[in-house]
């Protein structure tokens, strides 16, 4: 049976106290999402702000967006920012970290349909791309032959070429085409003058499968609309049509796709707003990216400002820092700057906010990061130019700001909650140790104020406390001292008893004394004769009520002196063998000295009642064992004999005063079951024990003294 | 005829005892509380006083008649009659100068005899000493006829019951009185421990007079004998 004591209750109620950090987590999760609400409303006021910076001012955006109805990937082109300078030497690994931005041209791009054209005839990769004034173009060609511009030729066109088509900034179209003699420095020629033209340079290298170029040209020689087409001619008498595969129809000027420079002017205005702690973005009605400003990583918005882990100074920050925040942390996740980024150079936005926005709605949203490190809000307000959106202006900023924020109040939290909770249990505890100890020190001296045989043996110590448990223990030894008080009335109640009855039964016999001096006849005289015997024998009674309360005093005022309890034992012994002739003793007494402390005729007293007692219930001619022997610091005396074995459940109680298992037929004589108590009695006082059980064989009982020596 | 006053609170056990003694030849006169017998004794002392220590309403009023009367005489047997048996009384009534202590279960006969035996000590009292009627035991003297014992010239001041219980031990040394013999021979009905506590209260009173007294062995489970050396 499990046992819950007060304290382990205790403890488990101040479990309650664990609701707390919950309770703070909630509060804390709600501010968070307060400061969230307030972040995106901040970042909703930046996009606003900035977009009324560009609100009406069609110059900035006339050159970028020329209202087409729709921009389609590939045919419209979108010149990326580059990071890095681009070396024209025909190796693409200045690109490797923009391969993924390179759009792939198929036979989808073939200027006339051919069904049985297959990749490795013809087919590229293209990104364009825009560095520090220039324009840079990439093309990794494949192609099965490979045919160079002939060395003495003056036509450009009867080999493999690159066509470019662009309309100038003052809306003329140009064509250019390149046309390379061998793998090396290239230059393009203008294709209606079909002179060099060297603002176009690049790079011309063949590889295995085709050849890579590298071109670039300066930006301000463009407009908005650029194409370029890779024309393939696989042999060298112009048998075949060459195929042509371009990222616009470079025939016709109207047809040519759109490109769209990074604006530097927008970019400028953008820089303005890059301390805002945002990225911030600039986007056309077509979702293409104008300007870009910040990256995500480090725009936390303004939030975490002022929050900056400082190196700890007092010993409780390192305190807090060293064991507190790992275990914080275990729960808590910190805002991380390392996390994937979608829109990391992205020429197109998407999104609803953006949706939204280029409809004329400023809107945000929130969006978890594809590794789930990171939440990141998305603000979009749209750009109008006469009542027309032109664009859009979107920020973005991470919540590590806020969440920051919120760490360190939970940290907050959690510091005041374990400092509550620490002193909270143990005070519970201390509170719960103290009660229960109390409540068992009560106990304990309840449970010694009675004894085994339901004796009271002395009084409670109340405490003084003015509490429940005070209370208690001043009921207890109210109610210890009143039940001493009885038990006193009923140990004393034979020799009250006795004394009250000797009156009387003095009355009686000396009446009949005196009726026995007259003259009687012979039947008055039989009756006197009766009359006297029970008187006789109720005199007797008293005598033996009595003997017990006088063993009682005479012990008290006993002396106790040293003797040999070998000696009082034999001595004994011999006497009940001279006394009772007719009974056999089977002696197993050891020789040597015993000493004790104690009264020898008590012992004495113990050893005839355990004789009678044995004499009484054995069978006859049975012999009639005692053995005394010593073990270590006790001395054992037993005394057993064949007969009736004891009732079950009475073992305990044949001691008590006024106990007797004896049968009707053994009651010859008057037995008030004093005998076992006087045993008892004379057992207390030498502080030794006595037990009664049946023997093995259930055919006897066995008495066992137990005597402390003393040395 | 010898006058003996019994105070006695119970009218039956009175009357039985007055028209018993006076059967026995001795002129009886009895009261039922301390006022009246205290009364009457200013008059006259009677030669011996039978006292219950409960005395109607007075529960000591035994020991506090017993204490006047010796006020009044120094040689006036008291004896105690009395339902209370405990060990305090005992050694309380005794100490307050009675001469015996009874108990109310003694019997008639008995009561006599230990009348006749005080009266018979105080006629010895006033008789010289008879040489027959010494008995000597090394340094113990015993005077069966005025009652006295003496141990190394010195007087023993024993009871009645504790004279004729040391009588009998003295009487044939080295045999083993068992605590029936002695109740029989002090003509004493009480149970084993009061003869082992009026043994020992023997004993005490002769190791008062000489700490190396140990005359009186005891023989456990049997009895007691009169050691001499």
């Amino acid at each position: 049976m499990l046992r819950f004591g007060l304290r382990s209750k205790f403890i488990l109620l101040s479990c309650f106290l664990f609701l707390l950090p919950w309770l703070g987590y909630e509060y804390v999760w709600e501010m968070e999402k307060f400061l969230r609400q307030g972040q995106e409303k901040t970042l909703v006021g930046t996009t606003r702000a900035l977009a009324t910076a560009l609100h009406e001012r069609p110059a900035l955006f006339d050159e970028q967006t020329n209202f087409l109805d729709q921009v389609v990937k590939g045919r419209d082109l979108y010149a990326y920012n580059l990071k890095n300078p681009i070396q024209l030497d025909g190796k693409l690994n200045d690109w490797d970290s923009y391969q993924p931005l390179f759009w792939h041209y198929d036979k989808r791009y073939l200027q006339k349909t051919d069904n049985k054209h297959q990749a490795s005839d013809l087919s590229f990769d293209h990104m364009v791309g825009k560095f520090d004034n220039y324009l840079y173009a990439v093309f990794k060609v494949t192609d099965n032959t490979l045919i160079y511009r002939a060395k003495n030729s003056l036509s450009i066109t009867n080999n493999d070429y690159l066509q470019i088509g662009l309309k100038t900034p003052d809306g003329q179209f140009n064509t250019y085409i390149i046309a390379p003699r061998q793998d090396g420095w290239i230059n393009a020629f203008d294709a209606n003058t079909k002179t060099p033209f060297t603002k176009i340079q690049g790079y011309f290298e063949s590889t295995e499968s085709g050849y890579n170029v590298e071109l670039r040209f300066p930006i301000n020689m463009l407009g908005n609309k650029l194409g370029f087409a890779i024309v393939d001619v696989d042999n060298k008498e112009a048998l075949l049509e060459p195929k042509i595969m371009s990222t616009s129809n470079l025939n016709n000027p109207n047809d040519l796709g759109s490109v769209l420079v990074p604006s530097p002017e927008i970019s400028r205005i953008l820089k303005g707003m890059g301390h805002s702690g945002s990225r911030i973005w600039v986007v056309d009605n077509h979702h293409r990216v104008l300007a870009q400003s910040g990256t995500i990583q480090n725009a936390d918005g303004v939030w975490a400002d002022g929050l900056a882990n400082q190196a700890p100074e007092t010993w409780w920050q390192r305190f807090e820092q060293n064991y507190l925040h790992p275990i914080y942390y275990k729960i808590l996740t910190r805002p991380e700057n390392e996390f994937l980024d979608t829109l990391h150079d992205v020429a197109s936005m998407q999104g609803t906010h953006l949706a939204k926005a280029l409809k004329g709605q400023p809107a945000s949203s929130w969006r978890l990061t594809p590794d789930s490190k990171a939440v990141i809000l998305s603000a979009a307000y749209p750009i109008w130019i006469q009542d027309q959106v032109i664009g859009a202006v979107i920020a973005e900023e991470t919540t590590n700001g806020v969440r920051t924020l919120r760490n360190k109040s939970l940290e907050k939290l959690f510091n005041v909650i374990l400092a509550v909770m620490l002193i909270g249990t143990v005070t519970l505890f201390f509170f719960a140790s103290r009660i229960s100890s109390r409540i068992r020190r009560l106990r304990d001296t309840a449970e010694q104020a009675i004894d085994a045989q339901g004796r009271v043996t002395g009084s409670i110590n109340y405490s003084d406390a003015n509490d429940e448990i005070g209370d208690l223990s001043r009921s207890f030894s109210n109610i210890v001292s009143r039940l001493g008080g009885y038990t006193d009335y009923l140990e004393n109640m034979s020799s009250r008893l006795s004394h009250e009855l000797r009156t009387p039964v003095a009355v009686v016999r000396s009446s009949l004394e005196n009726l026995q001096s007259l003259p009687q006849n012979e039947l008055s005289q039989k009756y006197l004769d009766r009359a006297s015997e029970g008187v006789k024998r109720l005199g007797k009674i008293i005598t033996t009520m009595s003997e017990a309360t006088r063993l009682e005093q005479s012990i008290q005022s006993n002396e106790p002196e040293p003797f040999d309890l070998q000696k009082v034992i034999n001595g004994c012994m011999q006497g009940y063998q001279l006394t009772y002739p007719n009974h056999l003793f089977a002696l197993d007494v050891c020789q040597s000295k015993l000493p004790m402390q104690g009264a020898p005729e008590f012992i004495a007293q113990l050893l005839d009642k355990l004789i009678n007692n044995a004499m009484e219930f054995s069978e006859a001619n049975t012999a009639i064992n005692v053995s005394l022997m010593q073990t270590e610091n006790k001395a054992t005396l037993t005394v057993s004999n064949t007969g009736p074995a004891l009732p079950d459940g009475l073992t305990e109680h044949i001691f008590d005063s006024m106990v007797s298992v004896r049968s009707q037929q053994m009651q010859q004589q008057p037995h008030l079951g004093l005998g076992l108590y006087i045993v008892r009695l004379v057992c207390d006082y030498h502080k030794g024990s006595v037990t009664a059980k049946n023997n093995e064989q259930g055919d006897g009982v066995v008495f066992a003294v137990s005597l402390p020596l003393h040395n | 005829m010898k006058k003996i006053a019994i105070i006695e609170d119970e009218p039956a056990i009175r009357e039985n005892y007055i028209e018993m003694l006076s059967l026995q030849g001795y002129q009886v006169s009895g009261f039922a509380d301390r006022a009246s017998a205290e009364v009457a004794f200013k008059n006259a002392l009677p030669d011996l006083a039978i006292v219950d220590i409960g005395l109607g309403h007075e529960i000591d009023g035994g020991f506090l008649l017993c204490q006047t009367l010796r006020s009044l005489s120094k040689t006036l047997p008291i004896i105690f009659l009395t339902a209370r048996d405990s060990e305090i009384d005992t050694v309380c009534g005794l100490r307050m100068g009675a001469d015996d202590y009874l108990t109310k279960d003694i019997s008639l006969a008995h009561l006599a005899a230990r009348i006749g035996a005080l009266f018979r000590r105080m006629e010895a009292l006033a008789q010289p000493a008879d040489a027959n009627a010494l008995i000597t035991r090394g340094q113990l003297t015993l005077d069966t006829q005025r009652m006295q014992v003496f141990w190394q010239q010195q007087l023993v001041d024993l009871t009645v019951t504790e004279f004729w219980m040391l009588h009998s031990l003295a009487q044939r040394p080295g045999h083993v009185k068992s605590r029936n013999d002695l109740m029989s021979d002090a003509k004493i009905y009480v149970d084993d421990s009061t003869i082992t506590s009026h043994v020992k209260r023997i004993r005490k009173k002769f190791v008062a007079l000489d700490s190396t007294f140990d005359c009186i062995d005891t023989v456990y489970g049997m009895g007691y004998r009169w050691e001499q050396h």
